[in-house]
């Protein structure tokens, strides 16, 4: 498998505190669904890592160094986490951005 | 002394629970007799406390200072956490802790050399606990749950040995440590192969997943050892499959016992191979 996020991953990345604070704090979740740059201002994010954040280029932020686990979550903050449907949309805009080519979910 | 009366390797994939509805009959089968004979095994060894090993999916440290195993040492245990609710949707609960269990294990695993992290809040759960807690009702019963959230997927993380050799430590902790005629139940929670997060969403890797529920079965510690390597774990699927390793300190601190699963799926809406095992802790390999 020729996919090296562990190679790549960086523990100092802004992002993964973005991600993890999204899950924490239900206030900066409600702020980010309303505001997506008031609340990246107030990360110490890469230029590059803005960018991939705002242009939803998963695999370049994967290349920075996010957590890969991490990288999922903030799809579905984008996209959406909902119950029971396993967050399709977020999945499958997820992988077609990692691949660059879209392979959706399989049919139930 | 205290006894391990109990162990099992149990799923905790959060569709079981959200998807169940839309899954075939035989995929919904797999998981009715995986819990339900966990369920009913569990409550007929009459354990105190359960000790449940479980991924922590970045859900209560930072990425730069993560805790490799995280004990909870709260009274009760809440959940699922409010942001993985919808995404579970699974009822709210709370089980019984133990806290005075989860200090000695903290005490009693540093005392060996196995560094552990223990808090005294409600940690945050995610499918982790929340799936073992729902599926097989242990908040509806008397057994106390004491939590240990392992780092399965932040580099570097234990790997098999380590977890074995934390396994040795935590069954001398509960032979020499523990009350006298404490019943003690293990649970490794997590697995089988899938990659969250990553460009292989919806690849299931059945084949690493029955070769790993059968020397499961079969109690080949030599080849859980030698065969399930990390990066072997990272090839059926990063970031995830590695959650098996949650059943490392079972296997360390059961021995080679056989172990019963009951059945397989690959049902790629799961996102997840599903599969369990009981170990027969009567049956220890010569």
């Amino acid at each position: 498998m020729a996919w090296e996020a562990w190679h790549r991953f960086d523990p100092n990345l802004a992002s993964n505190d973005l991600v993890q604070d999204l899950k924490w704090d239900p206030q900066l979740r409600a702020l980010f669904k309303q505001s997506e740059a008031a609340v990246l201002d107030r990360y110490d994010l890469l230029p590059a890592e803005r960018k991939a954040i705002e242009e939803r280029d998963f695999k370049t932020l994967y290349e920075l160094g996010i957590h890969p686990y991490l990288g999922g979550q903030l799809s579905r903050f984008i996209w959406g986490n909902e119950a029971g449907k396993g967050a399709v949309t977020a999945a499958n805009n997820l992988v077609a951005s990692l691949t660059g080519s879209r392979k959706d979910a399989p049919a139930s | 002394m205290a006894e391990i009366v109990f162990a099992a390797g149990i799923p905790h994939a959060p569709a079981v629970v959200g998807q169940f509805e839309q899954a075939p009959p035989d995929v919904q089968a797999v998981v009715t007799r995986t819990f339900r004979e966990t369920a009913r095994r569990l409550t007929a060894a009459r354990p105190h406390v359960a000790i449940v090993f479980a991924n922590d999916h970045l859900s209560n440290s930072r990425v730069r200072s993560y805790p490799d195993f995280l004990i909870g040492a709260a009274e009760r245990h809440a959940g699922p956490h409010e942001w993985f609710k919808p995404w579970i949707g699974c009822r709210d609960y709370v089980a019984k802790g133990d806290a005075a269990v989860a200090k000695a294990l903290f005490r009693g695993m540093t005392r060996r050399g196995i560094r552990m992290t223990a808090r005294n809040e409600n940690l945050n759960f995610d499918d982790n606990i929340s799936v073992p807690v729902v599926m097989l009702d242990l908040d509806r019963s008397d057994i106390r749950l004491v939590p240990v959230l392992q780092n399965c997927t932040v580099p570097p993380y234990p790997d098999q040995h380590r977890c074995y050799a934390v396994g040795h430590a935590l069954a001398d902790f509960v032979a020499h440590d523990l009350p006298q005629d404490m019943r003690v139940a293990l649970l490794g929670s997590g697995g089988l192969s899938h990659e969250p997060g990553g460009a292989r969403y919806y690849r299931i890797d059945e084949d690493f997943d029955r070769e790993f529920l059968a020397a499961c079965t079969s109690g080949d510690h030599r080849s859980l050892l030698r065969d399930f390597t990390p990066e072997r774990m990272d090839a059926a699927g990063m970031g995830g499959t590695a959650e098996i390793l949650a059943w490392y300190p079972l296997l360390g601190a059961i021995g080679e016992c056989r172990g019963e699963s009951f059945g397989y799926s690959g049902w790629p809406n799961f996102r997840c191979g599903i599969g369990g095992v009981i170990w027969d802790l009567g049956s220890k390999r010569q």
